[in-house]
C-alpha cells in the first residue's frame, strides 16, 4: 500500500521535473531551423519526415522497453507466488499479489543489519572522504608549494593502475597494519594486536578507499575555474583559508561536491569485492555481499524462491532509485563531468 | 582562529580514524589468559560447548575460552590461513588434515607428542590434580583408527586430536519402501499409504458404515471367502479389490547394499512413480511412454519432458563419492609421496561414465548440480522428490522431514550403510573435525592443550555432543554413560534420528578409510568433486563421451599439479 | 633557531597545531616560510593514505611477483623463508589452464561488449538528439541501469534466463521468461544458465550470451550520456550546411556526426576497455561465486577473479604476477587505443 504511494509521488515528481526541463531545454535555434525548413519542404518530404519520426520513436521506445524490462520483471516477479512464478508459461502480470514476499525476503537476507552496516559505512566514508578531497583539491588549486606539479602528476599516474593490483597487498596490510599486529604479538600487547588487525571491522571498509584521486582531480578543476583574484583579495583581508573555502569555494563548487557525495554513497552501496574479502562476517556484511550470499531456497519445495529473491533485490534497489529520482541532475552531471576529463 | 579550525579539522579526521580502529577492541579486559577457539558449530552445539567451557573454566579459573563460529570448514581454513600471515591465528581450531598441511607451510601447528607424553602434574582450582599428558587408560580409550589420524602427516608426529567423527550413510524413505514392499506382497489392492482400497468409513470394530462414495451401506456381510458389501440391487461387491501389483517386480524395493542393486532400486522407484501417475496424466494429449531396460514405462509429454517428478537418489558430496569409489574399487587416488595425483586411469573414467549414465537417466543428482543439499529433495513436500539420500551421518536431523500440522512426521526415515562395490572389503569415508593447536606462548599452548584434552577425553561431553549432533564419539567409554546408552536404545527414524545414525556408524567402525593429507590434497578433493559435476553434465549431443571424460580428467590433473608446485 | 624550527616542522605534533601557534606567536617572515609548505600539510591525509594503500602496494606487488612461488604462509615461517628471485610466477601463471580461460574470457567479453555497446549507444544517442518530445523522459529511462546495484540486477537477469528444474533429465517446471519469449518465435529452449546446451570444456556460449547482454545493458547508460552530451555540444552549423547541400542522412551520420563525436567515442571506448578488463562483479551477480554455470564452475572466470581466487590460500606471488600481467594488458591496449584515436579523431 505504502509502496504504491511512494510510487505515485515519485511519478508525480517525475512529471513535474519533466515539464520544467523540457521547457528549459527546448533550444531556440532548433525551433527557428524547423520553421525555416517548413517553408521549403514539399509534401513528399513532409511524409518522409513524419515516417522517420515515427521510426525514431518506435526504435527508441522499443529500446527503452528492453532496458526497462528487467526492472518490470523484478517487480512483477516479486509479488507472484512461487507456483505462479514456476508456471511453464510465465505470466506477464501477477494473478495474485503476494506482498508477504517482501517481508520474507527482507527477513531471509537480513536486510535490516545489512542496511544499517551499509548506511553507516557509506556515511562515515563519504564524510571523511569529502573532507580529504576538498582540502586536497584546494591545496592543488590555490596553494603554491614546491613539488606541487610533480605530486599532482604522480597522483594522476596512479589512476592508470587497476585497483586489483592494490588489493593483494592491502589485504595483507589490513591484517597487519604497519606491522603493529606482529609487533603486538611479540610484545604481548593486545592493544597493538587489535589496532594492527582490521579484518572484520568497519575500519577496513572505510579507510583504504578514502582518497579518490579522481574526485580530487575533478574538484580541483572546478576550483581552478573560480577566479584567483577572489582568493588573493581574501588573503589581503586576512580571511583564513578555511573561511575562504567555506564561504566562497564550496558554495561555488557545490554541484560538483554534491555529485561526488552521491557517487561516493552509491559506490558504498554497490561495493562488493573488497567487503567480501575483508569483512565477510555477519556483523559487518554489506548489502551487496549479504544479498548475493543469502539463500532463498524454499523449504517446502526445495526450489529457489525467485519471488522472494526478487523482492529482496527490489528493496535493495529502491534507495538508489529514490536518490536518482530526486537528485537526477547531480548524478547525470557528475557522471557526464567525469566524462569530459580527457 | 582559522588555523585552529583547520588543525581541529585534521584532528577530528585523525581521531575519527583512531576511534574506528579502536571500535574493534572495545571488549573489557580481564587478567585471565584468553584462549580463542574457531569452530563451525551451529547454535545447538554451541549450547553444549558453552556448558563444558564453563566446567573447564571452573577447573582452571586462570583461563578463559573465547570460542567463535566461523562459517563452514572452508571459511575456517581461509580465515586462519590469512590470520597466520598476520600472526593472529586462534589457539585452537576445528581442522581437517589438509588444513593442517596448509597451515604447516608456516609451521604454525604445534605438535602434540610433547604434551601427550608429559608426566607433569597440573593442579586444578578444586585442589585435585591431573597429569598434563594422556594416561595409558585415556590413550587406550580412544578408538584407535581415529586417534591415529592425527599422525597422517608423513613425519610420524601427532598434529591433531580427534573430537568427533562422522561418515556417509544412506538415508531412505522407510515409509515409501515399506508400502512398496507391502504392495508387492499383499493380496488386496493397497493405496499409496499402504491402506486397502477402496477406503470405507468403518466403526471401531472395523464394520463398514459408509462406502467409498460416502453412501450409507445397505448391508454388509462377512463370510469365509471375505467381506462383502451389498449394493442397492443386492449384488455382492467384495470389500477389497484383488491386488493388480502383487508380484510386480517394480514394487519389490529393498535396501541396496551394492551399486548394481542401487541402480535397480532407482529404476524401480522411477517406475513406481510413473505407475502412480493419474490416468488423466497418462492419457493427456501428446503423452507417450518409453520403456527402460527392465520394461518399466516412463511417461513423457509431447516435448519429451518426463512427467513423473522424481530423482530417486541424491548424493550430497561429489568429492566423497569419487574418493569413496576409488577406495571401494581399490583404485589409487592420491599419494603423499612420489607421484601425487593418481586418479586418472581408465578404471576411474569407467566408473564416472557409468554414474553419468545414471545422472542422464535421472536416477541421481548431487548437491552442486541440484544447487542445494540433496536432503531438500529428500524431505520435499512437493515438486521433485527423492527417496534416497547419501549424506553425512552428522546431518541426520536435516534428512528428517518437518512435522505436519498434526505433529507427525510425513514419513519415517531409515538409515543404512552406503552401497559397496566389493562387499568383502567395505569402505566408508571417515570425516568429522579434529582439533589442532597453534603455535603461541608456552602458557597459551599449555592451556589450549588442557582444553583440547578436556573435550576429547570427557565422557560426558563426548556423549552430549554426539547426542546433539549425530557425530560419533571418539572414545569407547561413552558406552558407560547411562544417558547415552539410553539414547542409543531409543533410536528411531523420527525424533531420535540422530541416535539411529550414530548406531549405524558404530556398526561400520571397521570400514573407515582416510586419504593422505599433503599440501595440495584439498585441491585434489575439490577437483575430483568438480569432475563428477562436469562429467555428469557432458552434453547429450556429444558423441564420444569417453574421450570427453578423459579430457576433463587430464585437465583436473594438471590443475592439481599446478597447485601442488 | 631556524634549525630548531626546521626540526619541529618534521615532527608529527606540528601537523596538528604548529600553524596555529605560529600564527599567534611567530613573526611574519616565519609565517611566510610556513606558507610554502602549507600545501603539503593540507595534502598530508591524502598523501599518507595513498602511500599506505596505493604506493606501497605497487612496490610490494612487483616484489612478490618476482619472488618464486611467494606464499605468505611460507614467508611467515619462524625464521623466514628464502624465495628465489625470478620469472617463475609469470611462467607458471601463463602455463596454468585456468589462467588461459580467465584471460580468454576477459578479452572475449571486452571485444564483444565494447563495440556492441558503443554502436548501440551511438545510435540511441543520435536518435535521442533528433527528437524533442519526451526526449528527457526517454533519456532518463536509458540512464536507469546506471543507478543499479550490478550484483542485485545481475540476480534479476539470472532469474529471467534461469530454467527452473532439471534441464538434462527433462524434469522442468518453467523454462523461464526469455526462453518463453523466444519460444513465440519458434526457438527451442536453451539452458542459458546451465550446461545443458553446450559441451563442458568447450565454449560456454549460452553463458556468454547472458553475460554479453547484461554487460551491454549495464554499459549503455554511461555511453549514451557521454555521447549525447557530445552531440548536444556539436555546432549546429555543420548540420545546417549539410541540409542546404541536401546530404543524405547516412552521409550526415558517417561524415559529420561520427567524426565530430570522435573524441567522445574514443573516450567511451577506452574507458569501456579498461572497465572490461576488470570485469568481475557483473559475473558474480549473474552466476554467483562459482563464476560459471553449475557443473562448469570457473568457465566464466576472469583475470580479476583469478587474482582474488589466489588470495585466501595466500599464493600471493602468482596473484601478483597475474595482476601485473593484467596491468600490462590494460596499459598496452590503452596505448593502442590512444594511438588509434589520435589518428582517427578529428577535432
Amino acid at each position: 500500500m505504502s509502496e504504491n504511494n511512494v510510487n505515485l509521488q515519485a511519478e508525480d515528481i517525475e512529471v513535474k521535473a519533466e515539464a520544467r526541463e523540457t521547457t528549459e531545454v527546448a533550444s531556440p535555434t532548433l525551433n527557428t531551423m524547423a520553421e525555416r525548413d517548413m517553408a521549403k519542404i514539399t509534401a513528399r518530404q513532409k511524409v518522409v519526415k513524419v515516417l522517420v519520426k515515427v521510426a525514431l520513436y518506435a526504435f527508441l521506445l522499443t529500446m527503452a522497453l528492453i532496458v526497462l524490462f528487467p526492472f518490470y520483471w523484478m517487480l512483477i516477479s516479486s509479488v507472484k507466488s512461487l507456483e505462479e512464478y514456476n508456471l511453464a508459461a510465465p505470466t506477464l502480470f501477477p494473478q495474485e499479489f503476494h506482498f508477504d514476499n517482501y517481508t520474507k525476503g527482507f527477513e531471509i537476507a537480513q536486510l535490516d543489519v545489512l542496511f544499517l552496516n551499509t548506511v553507516y559505512v557509506g556515511i562515515v566514508s563519504t564524510a571523511l572522504s569529502l573532507v580529504i578531497t576538498v582540502i586536497s583539491a584546494f591545496a592543488f588549486a590555490r596553494l603554491e608549494f614546491k613539488g606541487k606539479n610533480a605530486l599532482f602528476a604522480a597522483l594522476l599516474a596512479t589512476m592508470m593502475i587497476p585497483g586489483e593490483l592494490f588489493t593483494i597487498t592491502n589485504y595483507q596490510t589490513i591484517n597487519n597494519f604497519l606491522g603493529l599486529n606482529s609487533l603486538g604479538r611479540e610484545l604481548g600487547s593486545d592493544f597493538l594486536k587489535s589496532i594492527g588487525n582490521w579484518s572484520n571491522t568497519y575500519t577496513v571498509l572505510i579507510i583504504p578507499f578514502l582518497v579518490s584521486v579522481f574526485y580530487i582531480y575533478l574538484l580541483r578543476q572546478n576550483f581552478m575555474q573560480i577566479p584567483n583574484e577572489l582568493y588573493l583579495a581574501a588573503k589581503v583581508d586576512g580571511t583564513s583559508d578555511i573561511k575562504y573555502l567555506w564561504k566562497v569555494m564550496i558554495p561555488l563548487a557545490l554541484p560538483t561536491i554534491i555529485s561526488i557525495t552521491i557517487l561516493k554513497m552509491m559506490g558504498a552501496w554497490n561495493s562488493y569485492v573488497w567487503p567480501r574479502l575483508v569483512a565477510n562476517d555477519d556483523a559487518h556484511k554489506l548489502i551487496t555481499n549479504g544479498l548475493r550470499s543469502a539463500s532463498f531456497v524454499d523449504e517446502a519445495t526445495n526450489m529457489t524462491h525467485y519471488p522472494q529473491q526478487m523482492a529482496a533485490v527490489a528493496i535493495v534497489s529502491l534507495p538508489l532509485f529514490l536518490v536518482f529520482l530526486f537528485l537526477r541532475k547531480y548524478i547525470m552531471k557528475g557522471v557526464s563531468r567525469s566524462g569530459i576529463k580527457g | 582562529m582559522k588555523k585552529r579550525i583547520i588543525a581541529m579539522l585534521l584532528l577530528v579526521v585523525m581521531i575519527a580514524t583512531a576511534c574506528l580502529t579502536l571500535t574493534s577492541c572495545g571488549e573489557e579486559e580481564d587478567d585471565r589468559l584468553h584462549i580463542t577457539f574457531y569452530h563451525t558449530m551451529g547454535e545447538n552445539l554451541r549450547k553444549v560447548l558453552n556448558e563444558y567451557v564453563k566446567q573447564f573454566e571452573a577447573l582452571y579459573p586462570e583461563y578463559k575460552i573465547d570460542h567463535e563460529q566461523i562459517g563452514g570448514y572452508d571459511d575456517v581454513r581461509d580465515q586462519i590461513a590469512t590470520e597466520i600471515t598476520a600472526g593472529k591465528q586462534p589457539n585452537i581450531a576445528y581442522c581437517y588434515p589438509d588444513h593442517v598441511a596448509l597451515y604447516n607451510l608456516a609451521l604454525a601447528v604445534k605438535t602434540l607428542d610433547g604434551y601427550i607424553d608429559s608426566k607433569e602434574t597440573v593442579t586444578r582450582a578444586d585442589g585435585s590434580t591431573e597429569i598434563l599428558g594422556l594416561t595409558d587408560e585415556q590413550k587406550a580409550d580412544f578408538i584407535q583408527a581415529y586417534y591415529e589420524e592425527g599422525r597422517q602427516f608423513g613425519d610420524g608426529l601427532m598434529y591433531t586430536m580427534p573430537l568427533s567423527k562422522s561418515t556417509e550413510v544412506l538415508y531412505y524413505n522407510k515409509t515409501f519402501f515399506d508400502v512398496a514392499k507391502a504392495i508387492y506382497t499383499s493380496d488386496v489392492e493397497l493405496d499409496v499409504n499402504g491402506k486397502p482400497t477402496p477406503v470405507y468409513e468403518t466403526d471401531a470394530e472395523g464394520n463398514v458404515l459408509k462406502d467409498d462414495k460416502g453412501n450409507n451401506v445397505i448391508a454388509y456381510e462377512k463370510d469365509a471367502n471375505g467381506e462383502y458389501i451389498l449394493d442397492a440391487n443386492g449384488a455382492k461387491i467384495p470389500k477389497t479389490n484383488p491386488n493388480p501389483n502383487k508380484g510386480n517386480s517394480m514394487y519389490d524395493l529393498f535396501i541396496p547394499t551394492d551399486w548394481d542393486e542401487m541402480k535397480l532400486i532407482c529404476q524401480r522407484i522411477i517406475a513406481i512413480e510413473n505407475d502412480r501417475l493419474t490416468e488423466k496424466q497418462k492419457t493427456a494429449e501428446g503423452v507417450t511412454f518409453i520403456t527402460d531396460e527392465n520394461g518399466y514405462k516412463i511417461y513423457v509429454d509431447k516435448d519429451g519432458k518426463k512427467i513423473a517428478q522424481v530423482i530417486p537418489l541424491g548424493y550430497d558430496s561429489e568429492s566423497n563419492w569419487f574418493i569413496t569409489m576409488c577406495e571401494q574399487m581399490g583404485l589409487p587416488y592420491t599419494s603423499a609421496t612420489g607421484e601425487k595425483f593418481l586418479f586418472n586411469t581408465a578404471d576411474h573414467h569407467a566408473f564416472v561414465e557409468e554414474f553419468r549414465e545414471w545422472y542422464v537417466n535421472g536416477y541421481v543428482t548431487t548437491q552442486e548440480i541440484h544447487g542445494a543439499y540433496t536432503s531438500t529433495l529428500f524431505t520435499a513436500k512437493s515438486g521433485t522428490k527423492s527417496y534416497m539420500s547419501i549424506g553425512s551421518s552428522a546431518g541426520a536431523t536435516h534428512q528428517r522431514p518437518s512435522k505436519d500440522a498434526s505433529g507427525n512426521y510425513p514419513f519415517d526415515v531409515g538409515i543404512a550403510s552406503i552401497p559397496q562395490y566389493n562387499e568383502e572389503a567395505p569402505k566408508v569415508i571417515s570425516q568429522g573435525p579434529s582439533l589442532c593447536i597453534f603455535e603461541a606462548s608456552q602458557e597459551e599452548m599449555k592451556a589450549s592443550w588442557l582444553f583440547v584434552k578436556f573435550l576429547c577425553t570427557n565422557v560426558q561431553f563426548q556423549a552430549d555432543f554426539s547426542r546433539e549432533s549425530g557425530y560419533v564419539p571418539v572414545i569407547k567409554s561413552v558406552d558407560t554413560d547411562p544417558i547415552y546408552s539410553d539414547f542409543l536404545a531409543n533410536a528411531n527414524g523420527g525424533d531420535n534420528i540422530a541416535a539411529l545414525s550414530v548406531k549405524v556408524c558404530l556398526e561400520q567402525e571397521d570400514y573407515y578409510y582416510t586419504s593422505p593429507a599433503f599440501n595440495g590434497s584439498s585441491k585434489a578433493r575439490d577437483e575430483v568433486g568438480k569432475l563428477i559435476q562436469s562429467c555428469f553434465k557432458i552434453s547429450k549431443e556429444v558423441s564420444d563421451v569417453p574421450a570427453e571424460i578423459k579430457k576433463l580428467f587430464d585437465k583436473a590433473i594438471s590443475e592439481c599439479k599446478y597447485h601442488a608446485q | 633557531m631556524a634549525e630548531v624550527l626546521k626540526k619541529v616542522k618534521h615532527g608529527v605534533w606540528d601537523v596538528f597545531c604548529v600553524e596555529w601557534i605560529w600564527k599567534r606567536f611567530c613573526v611574519d617572515n616565519v609565517y611566510k616560510k610556513f606558507d610554502k609548505w602549507k600545501g603539503w600539510l593540507y595534502l598530508s591525509p591524502a598523501i599518507i593514505l595513498l602511500l599506505i594503500f596505493t604506493v606501497w602496494p605497487i612496490f610490494n606487488t612487483v616484489r612478490m611477483a618476482f619472488l618464486e612461488d611467494y606464499n605468505s604462509l611460507l614467508a611467515n615461517r619462524p625464521g623466514g623463508w628464502e624465495f628465489e628471485v625470478g620469472f617463475g610466477n609469470f611462467a607458471k601463471v601463463v602455463q596454468y589452464g585456468e589462467f588461459t580461460t580467465c584471460l580468454t574470457n576477459t578479452l572475449l567479453l571486452c571485444v564483444l561488449t565494447v563495440p556492441l555497446s558503443t554502436i548501440l549507444a551511438l545510435i540511441i544517442a543520435v536518435c535521442l538528439n533528433s527528437i524533442k518530445f519526451l526526449s528527457r523522459f526517454i533519456q532518463t529511462i536509458f540512464f536507469l541501469p546506471y543507478v543499479t546495484n550490478s550484483i542485485a540486477i545481475g540476480m534479476v537477469f539470472a532469474a529471467m534466463f534461469s530454467v527452473v528444474g532439471n534441464f538434462d533429465s527433462g524434469l522442468v517446471d518453467t523454462y523461464g521468461i526469455i526462453n518463453n519469449v523466444l519460444g513465440w518465435f519458434g526457438a527451442d529452449p536453451i539452458d542459458w544458465m546451465g550446461t545443458g546446451s553446450y559441451t563442458i570444456g568447450e565454449f560456454p556460449w549460452p553463458s556468454y550470451v547472458v553475460m554479453v547482454i547484461y554487460i551491454v545493458w549495464n554499459a549503455l547508460p554511461f555511453k549514451i550520456l557521454i555521447l549525447l552530451g557530445g552531440l548536444q555540444s556539436v555546432n549546429k552549423q555543420y548540420y545546417e550546411a549539410a541540409k542546404v547541400d541536401g546530404t543524405s542522412r547516412t552521409r550526415v551520420f558517417t561524415r559529420i556526426t561520427v567524426p565530430l563525436l570522435s573524441p567522445m567515442i574514443a573516450y567511451v571506448v577506452i574507458t569501456g576497455f579498461i572497465g572490461g578488463f576488470k570485469e568481475y562483479s557483473s559475473i558474480v551477480g549473474v552466476f554467483g561465486d562459482g563464476m560459471g554455470p553449475i557443473g562448469d564452475a570457473g568457465s566464466l572466470n576472469t583475470m580479476v577473479g583469478f587474482i582474488y581466487d589466489a588470495l585466501p590460500q595466500q599464493q600471493l606471488g602468482r596473484a601478483s604476477a597475474a595482476a601485473l600481467i593484467l596491468f600490462g594488458i590494460i596499459f598496452i591496449v590503452t596505448m593502442i587505443n590512444l594511438a588509434v584515436s589520435k589518428k582517427k579523431t578529428h577535432y
